[in-house]
């Protein structure tokens, strides 16, 4: 059933008031005609009885009357002595006060019925038919007079006939007079009078009609209760009116009102603003209570929509924010991504990838928990670097990224530099790191919007690895020269690295000889990485990165101790030929890796063994690499610091770590054929120090004689490069 | 002692009177005066040793009036024989006092002839001394009665409170009155004429029947007073306001018996018509029955 509105109800409870009204003013109504009715018949009765009364008195007044003027001794004398008879009856008779007004005429007749004197004004009858012995009463013919016959006797007794008198009666009049009427309306009394004589008046009448007379009490009662009813319906309609205004304002327009703003805020949930009291004198308590109750639900709804939506936000932000950082995540990168390229925006877009140098090294030594400060504190720095409106997302563990739309190479360049200022500026020594943290920025700029994030991605991967190249810039800027790491990074290529750490034979190693100085004759060989790749060959500088992306260091590391023990095993190796390898700083905290070299030492007792770490290589743990490194010296192998002058914390590790032997990087030792003779200085002396330190040196690059000459002079225990062999 | 008797014996009467117990029964007759005119009259026989009196009354009165039952009771009440008539005026079986304003046709005559048939009336029935008493213009009635029937067996006339009959106005007025009512007789006249007549302020008869009491002029009263003063006592109220000046002296010149009751107006009423009583009965005593 379809609900009834307030309004609607109101005004069928108005009517039913007014139906209700009607039906008492109708019940009233008729009531009041039947006492009306009641009354009229009661008049009516009443108004029978006054005329019966009033006949009943006029027959007895008259009969009185005419009895009197019988009897009178001056009737008996015209009687006897007629000859004054008209002065009797024209004045005496009424001078004596015997007749009263409504006796119009008298005449008096003899013993035969013959009239005395004819009359000259009132007509009266000249003979008497049938000579009345009592009192007779008979119709003039003109319904109006009514005759009296009466007999006179000459004595009281009435034994002795004197004659007759009659007189004539004007019938209303005496009837007026006769008694007063309250109930019958005799002013318009009708009569009609037989002409024969009765004995009785009543007899005489052969109809009387008349009205009965208007109760003006009645009448004015009627007319109180009229009026009194027209002003009580007044007074109610007055009421009602009223109780409807009243009804309206107190209770419909608040409910309107009320519904009318539960619409509103139907229609606008969010809104959380309270349903606005009425501006009404005459409130209604209930009507408030719903309100207020209604209003504190609605805030109370409100709020929790709020906390809802803030909820929703939350989840929607974490499902789009790093937990750790409070950066964008992967996802909110991939919907920007999306709406950008929607938004067209893609034509012009700039997107720089960021990477944590050595995280993995860093989270290994120092700790996760070491770890998620550094992500966190880079994360900070990036984001206050970054533009305003530019957003930072953190696609991985330690990639960055950020999207710059509108932008391109300086602005791009610009931001870039600064983010790298602010990671600088950055004192990451309060996380206990002793070594510098540094990210490589990749950037990528998008030439059309037809670009997809998938190619710019990979674009600013590439770009990213480059700037991780030692000697890079650290940012570097995606271009057509770098797109050979492309292939590197490429799928076939990873696939090719974990072939290669898998499958032996996919692993090449060439043995690139270490002369000993100043002789010029093979010390011992340092074990080179190439991964087969189809017909080629993968270099070092080709794959290492990917394997240090891909964390694949300590297996990488095993696949090539696998490789060398398969070439000494095979012979490939000369049994008196030493052996340098290389172990990542990942490696040589793992206990599987140590393992395996104490293990390779342990057949290979004979031969001269050298691990080499990489300087530009973090170790973290220096306390544990230089625990593993002191149990593979004390199996025999001699430890060499490599790249020392292009890495982080070299002098530290010399004065924390078993180190035999230090490989002056290449770009050290090519700063000994350098113009500038402060470099030359430089180089030499630290060659002295770390030579006078008891340490033997090494010269890697070693590509031309003046390399060679420079580094003999300088008392380099042995040189290695292209000069020698690759 | 005689006046203290009488007293008593109208204190009696007095209280049969009130008590309704009649003194003596009372019979209402009849008489004839014409075939179309009868009169009536109350009558009493009373005992046969006293004398029968008739009473009349006065002008236009009836035998009803107070005076006239008084005296007839009272005098029944003695024992006398009382016919109190009421005289016709020219109206058979007249019951009430006749109306100033009525149309009066009478005479003096026709009254003295009514007196004459009752007072026959009287003689046929009784042996006894007839007395004939008049109150007020009665008394002049029966004075011209007597002056008219010489012969009449009456013995005694009293005359009560006796006046004339006179118009108001000085006596060159009432003859001219009198001069003015001859010439419509003459005339032939016979319209009711209004005059103011003794008591009446306005008295409607005819001529001759004004003129009949006109006539008899308090001289004429006092001649036929003198003239029958052997059968004539007048009693007169000392209070009598009616009468004219020098009226009652001209009486007592006439040499009637003229006897005064103080105090006593023309009516008699109150306490003096036992003193009226007690006087009528004092004339009657000398009475005796053959």
């Amino acid at each position: 059933m379809k609900p009834i509105k307030v309004s609607h109800l109101s005004l069928a409870f108005v009517g039913l008031i007014l139906f209700a009204l009607l039906g008492l003013g109708t019940l009233m109504w008729l009531e009041l005609g039947q006492l009306t009715s009641r009354i009229r018949s009661q008049e009516t009765q009443a108004a029978h009885q006054e005329v019966s009364d009033g006949l009943a008195r006029m027959e007895s007044s008259l009969r009185d009357r005419v009895e009197a003027l019988g009897r009178w001794d001056e009737t008996r004398q015209q009687l006897i002595y007629p000859d004054y008879y008209v002065m009797w009856r024209d004045l005496r008779v009424r001078d004596a006060g015997m007749l009263p007004a409504y006796v119009s005429g008298v005449a008096l007749y003899d013993k035969q019925g013959h009239i005395l004197v004819e009359p000259r004004g009132e007509f009266m009858p000249s003979e008497l038919v049938g000579l009345p012995g009592r009192i007779q009463f008979s119709g003039a013919g003109d319904d109006r007079h009514l005759y009296v016959f009466f007999p006179v006797h000459a004595d009281p007794d009435g034994t002795i006939p004197l004659g007759h008198g009659a007189i004539k009666v004007d019938f209303p009049l005496q009837f007026r007079l006769i008694r007063a009427y309250r109930y019958a309306d005799i002013q318009g009394l009708k009569i009609q009078l037989r002409a024969q004589a009765s004995g009785s008046l009543a007899a005489a009448i052969s109809r009387i009609d008349y009205d009965t007379l208007p109760n003006q009490n009645l009448a004015n009662i009627k007319e109180v209760l009229q009026v009194a009813f027209m002003r009580l319906l007044a007074a109610m309609l007055l009421i009602l009116a009223l109780g409807a205004w009243f009804f309206k304002r107190a209770l419909v327009s608040p409910l309107n009102r009320i519904s009318r703003d539960i619409d509103k805020l139907k229609n606008a949930p969010g809104d959380s603003r309270s349903l606005v009291p009425l501006e009404n004198p005459m409130r209604v308590q209930e009507l408030e209570n719903v309100r207020r109750s209604f209003s504190e639900y609605h805030e109370k709804l409100a709020l929790l929509r709020k906390d809802l939506e803030k909820s929703s936000q939350d989840f929607f932000d974490q499902a789009r924010h790093d937990a750790l950082t409070g950066a964008f995540n992967r996802r909110a990168f991939d919907e920007d991504w999306r709406a950008l390229a929607d938004a067209g925006y893609l034509g012009k877009c700039a997107l720089l990838l960021f990477d944590c140098d050595h995280f993995k090294t860093i989270n290994d030594s120092y700790g996760h928990g070491v770890g998620d400060l550094v992500i966190q504190a880079i994360a900070t720095n990036l984001t206050h670097a970054l533009r305003t409106g530019d957003r930072l997302y953190r696609l991985g563990g330690d990639e960055f990224a950020t999207m710059l739309p509108n932008s391109d190479t300086p602005s791009a360049e610009a931001v870039a530099e600064r983010c790298l200022h602010h990671i600088q500026s950055h004192d990451f020594r309060r996380y206990g790191l002793m070594e510098p943290v540094s990210v490589s920025i990749g950037i990528a700029l998008s030439e059309h919007s037809a670009f997809n994030l998938h190619e710019l991605h990979s674009q600013a991967d590439l770009a990213m690895y480059s700037a991780k190249r030692p000697g890079n810039r650290k940012f570097v800027f995606y271009s057509g020269d770098i797109d050979g790491m492309a292939n590197l990074v490429s799928n076939i290529r990873v696939n090719a690295v974990y072939n290669a750490i898998q499958n032996a034979d996919a692993l090449q190693m060439h043995y690139q000889p270490i002369v000993a100085l100043p002789a010029n004759h093979t010390a011992y060989v340092e074990a080179l990485a190439r991964i087969r790749h189809g017909d080629d060959l993968l270099m070092p500088g080709e794959f290492l990165t990917i394997v240090e992306a891909h964390r694949l260091d300590v297996e990488f590391d095993l696949a090539v101790l696998r490789s060398v023990e398969s070439d000494m095993r095979i012979g490939r190796l000369a049994a008196d030929t030493g052996l340098s390898i290389n172990v990542s700083p990942t490696g040589i905290v793992d206990e599987s890796l140590i393992g395996a070299l104490l293990d390779l030492k342990e057949h290979q007792a004979q031969r001269k063994m050298i691990i080499e770490i990489t300087e530009n290589a973090l170790i973290t743990q220096i306390y544990r690499a230089s625990e593993n490194l002191r149990r593979l010296r004390e199996v025999g192998y001699l430890v060499a610091l490599d790249d020392l002058g292009s890495g982080y914390s070299s002098l530290r590790y010399l004065s924390c770590m078993p180190v035999d032997l230090v490989k002056f990087d290449i770009s050290m030792i090519h700063q000994l054929v350098s113009d500038d003779p402060k470099k030359r200085l430089v180089v030499g002396e630290i060659a002295n120090i770390v030579s006078a330190n008891g340490y033997q040196i090494v010269a890697e690059g070693v590509e031309t004689e003046e390399h060679l000459s420079r580094v003999v002079a300088l008392g380099f225990n042995y040189a290695q490069g292209y000069l020698f062999g690759r | 002692m005689i006046t203290i008797r009488l007293g008593v014996g109208m204190l009696l009467l007095a209280f049969m009177q009130l008590a309704g117990w009649p003194l003596a029964r009372a019979e209402r007759v009849s008489m004839t005066m014409r075939p179309d005119l009868t009169a009536i009259a109350e009558y009493r026989a009373g005992r046969a040793d006293k004398p029968v009196v008739l009473i009349l009354h006065g002008f236009l009165q009836t035998a009803d009036s107070p005076v006239i039952f008084s005296l007839t009771e009272g005098l029944a009440g003695e024992g006398y024989g009382v016919l109190a008539p009421t005289m016709t005026l020219g109206i058979t079986h007249r019951r009430t006092s006749l109306a100033c304003e009525a149309i009066h046709t009478h005479t003096l005559n026709d009254d003295i002839v009514e007196i004459d048939r009752w007072v026959q009336w009287l003689k046929r029935r009784h042996n006894r001394p007839i007395v004939l008493i008049g109150h007020s213009l009665g008394s002049l009635t029966l004075l011209a009665y007597l002056d008219r029937y010489a012969a009449t067996p009456v013995r005694k006339t009293i005359g009560v409170s006796i006046m004339e009959g006179r118009l108001t106005g000085n006596p060159q007025d009432q003859e001219k009155s009198i001069l003015d009512l001859k010439q419509r007789i003459r005339n032939g006249q016979r319209e009711p004429v209004r005059q103011p007549y003794s008591f009446c302020s306005t008295f409607n008869a005819v001529p001759e029947s004004l003129l009949s009491y006109l006539e008899w002029s308090p001289a004429r009263v006092m001649a036929m007073s003198r003239k029958h003063k052997s059968r004539l006592i007048y009693i007169m109220g000392g209070r009598d306001d009616r009468l004219g000046p020098g009226w009652v002296e001209g009486l007592v010149k006439t040499g009637v018996t003229v006897r005064i009751i103080p105090g006593a107006n023309h009516f008699m009423d109150g306490e003096y018509e036992f003193d009226l009583l007690e006087s009528v009965i004092g004339e009657l005593k000398g009475l005796r029955v053959e």
